[in-house]
Order: C-alpha cells, then structure tokens, then sequence
C-alpha cells in the first residue's frame, strides 16, 4: 500500500502497511533517523515533525494520515542544518544526550510561526509536550529567544530592504 | 575504570592501608609514553604494561596501548582525540579532548572527536560516577605536553633552531617570525619516539595562569551534530538483512518460565515472522521470548496480539509497601547489614546521651527513563559477534554475552553509539542479551527494540529505601553521637558482587548505596549500617541511577540535620556549619580533599548570602537548605543548595520557585559544560522530589508510561541561580553532587513555608494536604 | 346491534383507507431518454453545481469517490438502514429516464418518477422550498453527470416502516409543501441566506432534533442533535460557545471550516464546508452567515472577542500546573496544550482552543470523543493541518479524564456522565 508525500522537499513513495506510524516509515524505511522514538504515545514530543509547517508527533501519525502532505524533518529544517534554531541550539550549547533535541528544534520551529517572540508562559504549554530527560530546559528556553531575536532581526532586516511591510 | 578499585582498596570513610601497586589509575601515570608513526599521521599513546620497551611503531600497529588516552595527529592538522567513554550528554570526549590539547597548544577548531569500540586488549570500559575528568586529568596533562615537547624538537630541526628558541600556540611551533604548522612537521619530521614515566613526569605541564582551553569557554564538538539529526545513538544502527525483534517479557524478573505462546491471531499481521523462546544460560532474561517480523511495526503489532502463557516466579505480587516493610524489617535486625567503617563509642554515646532524636525517611522507586528506550542491534560477522547499542561499561557486559552466546569474550565486541540518555540505567548492559540471543538462535542479524513499556518494565530502577537516623545530643543540645541505617536493593551486589568492599565487621557492603552518608560533620562517633534489601534484589534488578545511593543517602541525612538543628533550636545553617569543623578525620587531605570540611562550609556560607537566607518571605513560602560533599570523600565535590518553595496548603501543590547552588569542584575544566551538568542534575533531584517516582505493584513499575511518568517538563523549571567557588584544586565531578542536594533542601523549605515535615519523595500533593491535615 | 357497530367501524376504516390511498397515490411520470449534457447551457449546469454544492447532494449520494452520486452510502436510522439512491443519469439504475417534471415532483413532492413516495432521509421537506429556477438548475447540473450503472443497496427497514404507502401519512402530518417566503422584516441578504439554510442548505436536517417517528420536531427547532454519531450543536441562542456565531465567525467557518472562535468542522460538517460550500459565492456564504448570526442571537464582534479572552484565560487561570495533580491535567499540558494553547486575546484558527469549542459545551461528549480517539484528517477541518488520533495511545480511562477536566476547567456547564463508558463505546 504506497503512500505518497512530501519530505524534506523531496517527493517520496513508500510501499508498508497505512497503519505504519509515520516515525517508523521516516527511519527505517526513508533512513531518516534524526526523529527520535520515545514513547509512541504522543507524550514526549521525541518524534515531533512539521507536517504542512505544523508539528506533529510522528509515533501517533499513521503513515495514510499524512498522504499528499509536506513532511518536514529535522535533516530538513534547513540545507545546512543553520536554522535560526538550530545556531542558537550550538550558541547556547543545550543539547546534552541530545537524544530529544530534534523533537525540541521542531516543536520550536512550529512554536515561533504561531509565537514569533514567545513569552515563558508561551514557551512553557508549546514546550510542554517535549521531554528531556538531561533537563537541559534552562538553555532550551535560552535558544528559543536566542533564535527568536535573530529571526525578529531577520524579518526587519528583510522589511527595511524591500522597503515594505511584509506580512508575517 | 579505577573507580571500582579504587573501592576495593579505599572505601568510602575509612582509611587503610592502600595497596598503590594495583590502582590502575595510579598506574597510568606512571607508564611511559610513546609517539609512532600510523599511516601519514602519527599517534600518541600510553604504554600498557609489558609493553613499555616495544617500538612505538609496533604498539601502535597492533594498538597495544593504554586505551582510554591517545591521540592522532593527521598531515591535514587534525588531532583525532580518540575516546572510549560513552558519551551521553555530559561532554565526555570535550572535556578529555580539552586537556590534552590545551598542554598541546592546540587549535581546538583542528580537534575532533572519535568514540572507539570495545576491544578486549583495552580493559575495563566504563563511564559513570562522575569521574572521567578527575581520573584523568594528570595524565591527559602529562600527554598533552608530551606532544607538545616532541612537536617543538621535531619543529625547531625543520625550522633549523633550538628547541628552547620554540613555542607552540595555536598548533603551530613559533620562532622568532618563524613558524612551522603541527601539520607540516607530522607530514615533513619524524616525531617518533618514547617516553619514560620518569621523563614525563618531568614534563613540564603549564602553570594554569597559562591555560588556553582549560577554564575558559570552548564548544562542545559533539554538539553540532546533536542539532541536526546526524548523531547516531544505538536505535539507528542497521544491518543488511536485519530482522526486527521486540521483546516478550515476563511478570517477573526472575523466576518466570513459559508454559505456552499462541500466536495465532499475530499471523495476520503482514509482515510478521516468528516468536522465538530464548535460552538464556546467564539468566539474564529468563522466560523471555522475542517477536519477529519484518519490520518494527510488524513486530510491535504481532506482539500485541500475542498471548503468553508464563508461570510466573516468586515475586509476581510484591509491592512497594512489602519491599519497605522489609526495610523496616531489617533495620530492626541489629545483625544485620554491612558496619561500614569502626564505629568505635556509638553505643556508650548513646546510652550517655542526654537526649537522643531519631527520624525515619522514606524514598519511593525511581525510574531511569532515559529518552532512547534500551535497544540492541547483534549480529556474527566472520565468528566475531557485533553488538551495536550504547553502553556504559562494555566490561561488565561482554563476558555475560560471551556467555550467553557460549563463545569466548575475545569473540564479542560492542559498537559505540551515542547514549540517549545514561544516567546509569546503560551502566547495565543486560539488553544486548536478548538480542545476541535471538540472533544467534535465528542465525541473522536481529534489531532488538524495546518500546517505552519494555524498557520501563525491564528498567533497572533506583530501589526504594527505608532510612532510620538518629543523634545524641549531650544537655546543651550538641550532638555526641550519630547513627545511619540505611536499606535499600543494591545494584552492586546483584550485577558486579566482586567489586563489593568489607566493612568494619567484615560484611561487604554495595559502596554506591551508602556514599553520601560517610559525611564531614564532626557529630562524635558515628555508626553507619548498610543493609540489602533483598526483596528488593530479588523483586527487580536494582539500578545505579544519577548520583546512586547518595540520591536517597543525603535526603535522609540532610532532612535528618534540618529537623535536629530545629529539634535543638537553631538554625539550620548556623547548626551545620558549627558541626563543619575540619578537624581529625574531616581536615581534608592532598591532594583531592584539601581543606576538608571548611570547604563544605564555605559553599553554605555562600549560598547563605546569594539566597537571602533569613530574610523576610510572603505568606507560605519557606527556604530550605541542603548540603553535601558529593559521593566519595576522596572526591569530594564541595555542593550547598537553598530552595525557595511556596505551598498551596488547598490544593497541598508544592511550587519550586528557586534553587541557589554553590559549588565547589576544584578546577573547572570547561565552566560552561559545567553550569550544564549542575543545571540537569539539580533538576533531576527536583524532578524526583516533587514530580516523578512510582511503587512497585505486582511485581513491577506501576508507572509504565510517559503518561503516568512524569519527569519535570518546561514549565516546572524554577528560576535558577549557580555559582561556582575559584578554585584550583582538583577537579572532581559534577554529574551527580547536585542531583543529591535538592530533594532535602525542598523538604526543608516546605517545613519552613507551612512547618510540616514530610520524610518521604516523591512529596506528592497529597503528603502535603495529609501533613497539614494531620 | 354489535354487529352493526362492527360493521359501521370497518365501513368508516374502509373509507378512511380509501381516502388514505386516494391521497396516498401517485401516478407514475413518464420515462424520458436521458437529455445528456448538451441539454442544458454551461452557465446552467454551473448555477446548478452551486446549488448541488448548497445542498451538499454529493455526500449522501456517494461511497466511492471515483462514482460520485451513483448512491449507497448507508443511512442508520432508528427504523433500520436507508441506503441512498444513485442519481447519476443512468438511465437503468440512476435518474436518467427522469423528466424535469418528476425530478421537480421529486425535490418537491417526496415522490419518485413511479409514483412511490420517498423516505424523508432525503430532505425533500426543505427542497420544496427552491425556487422553480434552482430546480431547473439542479436538473441540469445532475443530469448532466456521468451517468454510472451502480445499484445501491436494498434498504433494510423494519416493519412497517418498509411500507412506502404510510409515507403519504407521514407526509399529511409532517410535510408541507410550498415555496420559501421571504421575511419582509428581514433584509435580501437574510432573506437570501434563510433562503438557503432552510431550502437546498437543510441545515436544520441535522441541528434540529427529530421526533419518534424521524421528522424534526418543530418545537425543538436549532436546539441540536445527534445525528449519524455526530453531535450537531444549537445554532440558535442555546449554543454555549463563549463567542457566539458572529458574522465574521460563521462567514470564516464555512468558507475555510474553520475559525478562530470556535474550532475546526469536523465529521459531516467538514463535508458539508469542503465539498459542498467550495462551489458557493462569497455572497452567499455571507449571507448564511447574516441569517446565522441573526438566529443565534449573535453579539458583537468586540463582546464575542472580549467573551472568548475571557473564556480563554479563565481556563488556563484554573489550570494547575503540577505533574502530580489530576491525571486529565496533566493529561492536556503534556499531549495536546503544544498545539491547543493561545494567548488569550488572540486565539488561532490552527490552534482551535478548548474553551471556545462548540464540541466542549455541547451537552454531549461524542466529538470530543471522537475527535480525541480518532484525530482530525488533512482533510477535514482547516485543509491541510491535521491532528493525529490518541486511541491507540490513551486508554479510555485516560481519556475520560482528560474530557472531565476540559469540561470542568473550560466551561462552567455540569459534568458529562458516564464519560469512560462513553469512550468505550466509541471505539471501533
């Protein structure tokens, strides 16, 4: 039973059972292994990938449920792994085992489309859902404002040379 | 990798006669060293024993050199570091890295990292305990200069000068406006040559005024990686025709055999093979069967609808509360447990007293869930059996492999992977069994994994304890005698009995579950009993877990202070500071516990003036204090913590608002790496303290889930403030000292917030509510 | 004398049946030949799909994708199962030997080209009310399909509800026949979107609740109902969303299934918006949403912004934010608050929020059930964001408890009963 879908930019086919969760088909079958496994049940946000720019948790994600979607994973999140989150995850040095870290970067990464320059309390329910077992909290919420103010830099920078309002 | 012989010959609070000739760690330094060409690079090793006269070339051709400690350095400029600890977020390699190239005059941006895989001829593999730096300072130092030494000589003849016209900064060797790169003199010099211990003992290790890397800022070369998907941990290790397993575990740990599988609904899943029955002569998975299929969903899916019939062992109905009653049991036994150093006046102090206070503590069944659930990949490759997974110490494992899979251990070797997460639970390695197992029975290769379940149900999990403390106090209300029974399961004994020290009256004792209580007030004699549980042991595998003993150690120690500070009528910091006296066996000793005591009493002084310790608090909210001198007295890492709480006396919701900790672990060697280590292991003694926990119910964890788990998350993280004492003593651990302090500092700012006192974590809402109710 | 009486009563029985079967009885209309597509002009046949698309014909009419309108979907009813008729100009098995005239009685009338009379299943009590012009239209735009020779099922209908004959008795108590008539109190716009939520829209088919022999109890008019497992809210001043349906909300709900107020359509709602209301004009979507608004007592744009703020933020003031406290809590912070949670002045669309949700204040729990066991697809809702479902990863218990505490924390109407029963029963 092949389901079709985007990843990474890239379209892909994969032929396994549509009951398959999405997390298993992104690493076992599309080699894909930044996605983390942690608990299959949707608690620890380990699994977490963008689906049409929103974040999923992949374990609970039936490969049928994402067919003709845009997938995005943390290999791509950006060419060169320099998202905004992700210089700001090295700036800030958070990562520890680093095992949950993808799932943090994306749930971030879909976080600050809804919250561009999130507050604790903002950053404290987005969050909530991802577990890290190092407790590297402190530089998690560290980064994310990091990213956060180059990206609100970013966004002037680009307004200030097109001259106009962009409409984010 | 001394550490454990270390506690053979130098337990916890007792001095004896040390028999140096066998620390291994003792020995390293004192072996030669030696630099031989490999490839167009050159390595930089260690000696091993009996190998000290061979050629450089020879020893590194055959790699007959101390493991733990050498390097490459490339044509290109780059120095590979290679590691053999496990890296599982605490920087290991960094750190190590760091040293070496700071006494090389390094270009950090040229050093990477590579982690090597287990190798009988190495020895002991281990990680854990805070360690690595300690241990391995001095001769990280020593081959660091080594290097240096060599590339100066060797650059000095091509640049044609004298050596001591010759620096090196920034891997080149400078000489007036002359320089040579360490890339060009590897490529164009011979830097072939040995060392004595003697010559490098000589070797002139800079002063740390000098210091480049060491003590200042650096990045984390496993970090990048961690960021963008490319790490690989054990869970992304995959084979050619590999097949998925997921296991079938019994209801107890011990003891269970199977009567009957009936997988006749399972044979509807696509994809799904067979189950197999493992036959386990090392018991360490016995009554296990293992789902296959094609892949992991297939498995998982079959798996679920598989029926079982096992007969089950002994231990099918203990609970939580039987394994603290027989806690209670034991302690009342006074020929029971281990006597851990003379305790010579206890008794006398006792009867003498003119009063005597004794409390009871309570800490329930932690758990380790560490992010990646356990997991194996194994496999026979031309008669070597691979196992792919990631470990903390491949020693202990591979004889149980070798065992299991009947061949001898030279035919077992562990890959390395990236942990996700250690925390002692990948100390012990006895996941990788059944996937030997199943592959050795199915003869393919078999990628054993373990859902969130399996790994909780088959975790090795921080035992609960049952703690009595007791002190006499003379008639003006100062202490004369001190007694501490602990009991508790003890991992040391169940998985590793040979590394098990005898105590004064000559009963061994599991080192890890009693450190912590070997403390340095000065409270007279003082008697402390480590007793097994042994339902405990027989019920679950009893697991290290961050910090092991002195997690559930200090928080009756430092509950047990607080509570007799008041019981006397004094401050709770003022009352431990007057019994840190450096005196006798607590002055403290070079070169690891120089100044004993008073630097525990420094670091309370500390955190007394950063946490505003006396002053005025709104209604409900109370500061607690807890302090700690780590786990071992000869590495002693010198922690002082205040918690800011306030109750809701409703709802009995405790809310950690802040935590000030002031630590003191000689020299910093990476201080931002360090911040992160204080940073998560307070966190974890938070988390165990107010958020996570369960019992034992039938046999195993209640708790089976992330749902019913629950470490802290975000939103939990109270506003922190750390600080570290200058120093450049030592450096020592810091993985772990932080984990012990915050559990006792929480309940002692609860009783100050709402004057309860409640003896027993996880402090849930409900113990709250109780006591105030009470 | 008895015997006079008996036969008094059977003589006042026969003639009851007789005038019964007089009213009763339809004649046949003749069979045409199929006028295939190039009978009607493309401006006609597009009118004709808007309405089609109004009165969302497709979904009913359809199990296969690929054979749309060629009929068969199951219809569970108290009475037993329906199975919806192919109108696909078939000429064998769909509508295609059916004139103008008998497609119109039909729509009108309940009655098919035979002469039976149909069962109200289709909404034929609303269709009376198109206009002569939208008939015209639909005829077009149906007949004017791919015709598929597809034969639905046989309906299963109990006894008597399988006799056809009684329809007509029905009809005499619940039917009345006749064109819409505008409000002259009312604007175009409302007279427009009355128009079609009552005419081809038959919105309240499924938000008014239905007596016990299946007509919509006029007395109950928008109060909501169940209505194939779904529970289709109140739309009138009984729906206890905080917000209310202002125009703007209910215009941005049916032109993208979603909106900022009150969540995303879900179940039958979702096809309605998505492959019904696609083909309308903005202008009728508005005027829906004006006729709406009105029926729902509707406040204004600034008090159902104001209301929903402090909906918002009264729920997460209630919020308890400790591991150890209650499991629903604990449940919601850590598996849905990631996507759920807004700040309260400005709640998001892709972030439906939990104490704006019409499926949180209805007086049942079963979309939140189902939502929460199943998820909400790419399709349904907002296109293209998704929720995955938790029923493979939360067991009823949990589930029930996560529903007690949104109800208890998101709303202040009485707890739901028998919640973890409910959950059972809702799993496949």
């Amino acid at each position: 039973m092949a389901t079709e879908f985007e990843l990474n930019g890239q379209p892909v086919t994969v032929d396994i059972e549509n009951d398959t969760p999405l997390l298993w088909a992104l690493r076992d079958d599309l080699d894909l292994t930044g996605t983390k496994y942690g608990c299959g049940i949707g608690m620890c946000g380990a699994c977490t990938v963008l689906v049409n720019g929103r974040a999923i948790r992949s374990c609970i994600t039936p490969v049928e449920a994402v067919s003709g979607a845009s997938i995005t994973t943390i290999e791509g999140l950006h060419p060169d792994g320099q998202h905004p989150l992700q210089k700001a995850w090295v700036e800030t040095q958070t990562p520890q085992c680093g095992y949950c870290q993808s799932g943090q970067i994306m749930q971030a990464a879909a976080m600050l489309k809804d919250f561009p320059e999130p507050t604790d309390a903002q950053i404290n329910q987005a969050m909530g859902g991802n577990l890290c077992r190092c407790m590297a909290y402190v530089r998690i919420r560290e980064a994310i404002k990091l990213a956060a103010q180059e990206m609100k830099e970013a966004r002037s920078t680009k307004e200030q040379e097109t001259g106009a309002a962009t409409n984010e | 990798m001394s550490k454990f012989y270390r506690y053979l010959n130098e337990p916890e609070g007792i001095k004896t006669a040390t028999n140096h000739e066998s620390d291994e760690r003792l020995q390293v330094s004192r072996r030669g060293f030696l630099i031989g060409a490999a490839g167009a690079g050159f390595t930089l090793a260690f000696f091993r024993t009996g190998f000290s006269f061979a050629q450089p070339e020879d020893v590194v051709k055959e790699g007959s050199f101390e493991p733990t400690i050498w390097y490459q350095i490339e044509p290109d400029g780059r120095i590979i570091v290679n590691i053999a600890e496990a890296e599982m977020g605490q920087h290991v390699g960094t750190a190590l890295a760091r040293i070496v190239a700071d006494e090389l005059e390094a270009d950090w941006s040229m050093v990477e990292l590579n982690h090597v895989d287990s190798d009988p001829k190495w020895g002991l593999m281990v990680t854990g305990g805070s360690w690595s730096v300690w241990e391995n300072f001095t001769p990280l130092s020593q081959a660091g200069a080594a290097g240096r030494m060599a590339l100066i000589e060797e650059g000095a003849r091509l640049l044609g000068v004298k050596p001591d016209q010759c620096e090196a900064r920034n891997s080149r060797v400078l000489a007036g406006n002359q320089s040579i790169s360490f890339g060009d003199i590897v490529s164009r010099g011979n830097l072939s040559r040995t060392y004595t211990a003697e010559d490098l003992k000589q070797m002139p290790i800079k002063p740390a005024t000098q210091r480049r890397l060491i003590g200042r800022e650096s990045r984390a070369l496993d970090i990048p990686d961690k960021t963008d998907g490319a790490s690989r941990y054990g869970l992304d290790a995959k084979v050619e025709g590999m097949v998925y397993g997921r296991p079938l575990i019994p209801p107890t740990r011990y003891g269970s055999t199977i009567n009957n599988i009936d997988d006749s609904d399972a044979k509807s899943v696509k994809g799904y093979q067979q189950t197999i029955v493992l036959d386990d002569p090392t018991d360490t998975v016995p009554g296990w069967a293992v789902v296959i299929a094609d892949s992991f969903h297939a498995a998982n899916k079959a798996a679920n609808k598989i029926r079982v019939d096992w007969a089950a062992g002994d231990t099918a109905d203990v609970s939580e509360q039987d394994i603290l009653d027989h806690g209670v049991k034991l302690i009342e036994s006074p020929d029971k447990g281990s006597i851990m150093f003379p305790d010579d006046g206890v008794d006398e102090a006792f009867t003498d007293a003119a009063e005597i206070f004794e409390q009871d503590y309570i800490t329930h069944t932690v758990l380790h869930v560490q992010m990646e659930p356990v997991n194996a990949l194994a496999y026979e490759k031309d008669g070597v059996w691979e196992i792919h997974t990631g470990n903390q110490w491949q020693s202990l494992i591979i004889p149980v492999l070798a065992k299991a899979l009947g061949v001898n251990e030279d035919k077992v070797v562990m890959r390395t992977y990236m942990l996700g997460g250690g925390f002692g639970r990948r100390l012990n390695g006895d996941y990788a069994v059944p996937a030997a197992l199943a592959s050795q029975k199915l003869g393919k290769p078999v990628k054993l994994v373990f859902t969130r379940e399996d790994d909780i149900r088959f975790d090795s999990p921080r035992s609960a304890s049952y703690q009595r403390m007791r002190m006499a106090f003379d008639r003006n209300g100062n202490p004369v005698g001190m007694e501490h029974h602990a009991t508790a399961g003890w991992p040391t004994e169940v998985m590793a009995p040979f590394f098990m020290p005898k105590g004064a009256n000559d009963v061994p004792y599991d080192p890890f579950s009693i450190q912590g209580a070997a403390h340095w007030y000065s409270t007279g004699p003082h008697r402390v009993r480590a007793i097994s549980n042994d339902l405990a042991n027989a019920t679950f595998r009893p697991g290290w877990l961050r910090s092991v003993g002195s997690g559930w150690i200090n928080f009756a120690l430092e509950s047990f202070m607080d509570e007799a500070a008041r019981h006397v009528g004094k401050d709770p910091i003022e009352f431990r500071l007057s019994l840190l006296k450096a005196e006798g066996k607590n002055a403290g000793e070079a070169p690891n516990s120089v100044g004993g005591a008073s630097r525990q009493a420094n670091v309370l002084k500390r955190v007394k003036e950063l946490s505003g310790w006396g002053e005025e608090l709104p209604k409900d909210t109370g500061l607690g204090v807890a302090t700690s001198y780590g786990q071992e007295r000869n590495m002693p890492t010198w922690t002082a913590c205040v918690a800011r709480v306030h109750v809701n006396r409703q709802t009995g919701h405790v809310k950690l608002e802040k935590l000030t900790l002031v630590t003191d672990a000689g020299t910093v060697v990476h201080p931002d790496g360090a911040r992160a280590q204080v940073e998560g292991a307070a966190l974890w003694g938070a988390s165990m303290a107010l958020h996570e926990g369960t019992h034992y119910e039938k046999g195993e964890p209640k708790a089976k889930n992330l749902d019913a788990y629950t470490p802290m998350r975000i939103r939990d993280v109270p506003e922190m403030e750390l600080e570290f004492i200058d120093s450049k003593e030592v450096p020592v651990g810091l993985g772990e000292p932080a984990t012990t302090v915050t559990g006792p500092a929480i309940a002692n700012a609860i009783h100050s917030a709402i004057g309860v006192r409640i003896r027993e974590i996880p402090i849930t809402p409900e113990a709250v509510r109780n006591a105030l109710n009470a | 004398m008895f015997k006079k009486i008996f036969g008094a009563v059977v003589a006042l029985g026969i003639l009851a049946l007789a005038i019964f079967l007089l009213i009763a009885w339809e004649s046949s209309i003749n069979p045409i030949s199929p006028p295939g597509p190039d009978a009607f002009s493309k401006e006609q046949i597009k009118r004709g799909e808007v309405l089609a698309g109004l009165g969302n014909c497709e979904t009913c009419h359809t199990t296969d994708p690929a054979k749309p309108l060629a009929g068969g979907r199951a219809m569970p009813t108290p009475f037993g199962t329906l199975y919806s008729t192919n109108i696909t100009p078939d000429p064998d098995k769909g509508i295609g030997q059916w004139s103008e005239e008998a497609f119109s009685r039909a729509m009108r009338e309940g009655v098919s080209r035979s002469g039976s009379h149909l069962f109200p299943a289709f909404p034929y009590t609303h269709f009376t009310k198109l206009s002569d012009d939208d008939i015209s239209d639909l005829y077009a735009y149906v007949m004017s399909r791919q015709a598929i020779a597809a034969e639905p099922p046989e309906n299963t209908l109990e006894f008597p509800y399988n006799i056809r004959l009684l329809l007509a008795g029905w009809k005499l108590l619940f039917f009345d026949e006749g064109r819409f008539e505008p409000d002259a109190d009312k604007g175009d716009v409302w007279n427009r979107g009355a128009y079609i939520a009552e005419g081809a829209g038959h919105c309240s088919a499924c938000h008014t609740p239905r007596n016990a022999l299946g007509a919509e109890d006029s007395g109950k008019a928008w109060e909501g109902a169940i209505i194939n497992n779904w529970y289709a809210p109140a739309l009138n001043a009984n729906n206890r969303t905080p917000a209310g349906w202002t125009e703007k909300e209910a215009y941005e709900y049916l032109r993208h299934g979603g909106s900022p107020f009150h969540g995303v359509a879900v179940g039958s709602m979702s096809d309605v918006v998505h492959d019904g209301l696609k083909y309308a004009p903005d202008s009728d979507l508005r005027a829906l949403a004006v006729w709406l608004s009105d029926l729902a007592q509707a406040p204004g744009e600034q008090q159902a912004h104001d209301s929903s703020a402090t909906a918002i933020r009264t729920a997460q003031q209630l919020q308890n934010p400790s591991t150890m406290m209650g499991e629903g809590e604990r449940l919601f912070a850590h598996a849905c608050a990631a996507c759920h949670y807004n700040e309260p002045n400005n709640p998001n669309t892709l972030r439906p929020d939990m104490a704006l949700n019409s499926a949180i204040s209805a007086p049942t729990p079963v979309n939140l059930i189902r939502v929460t066991l199943n998820g909400v697809s790419l399709k349904e809702g907002i296109p293209e964001a998704m929720m995955p479902g938790f029923g493979q990863a939360l067991s009823d218990r949990q589930i029930a408890s996560l529903l007690a505490y949104l109800r208890s924390t998101h709303t202040d109407l009485p707890a739901w009963t028998d919640l973890e029963q409910q959950v059972r029963n809702q799993r496949p």
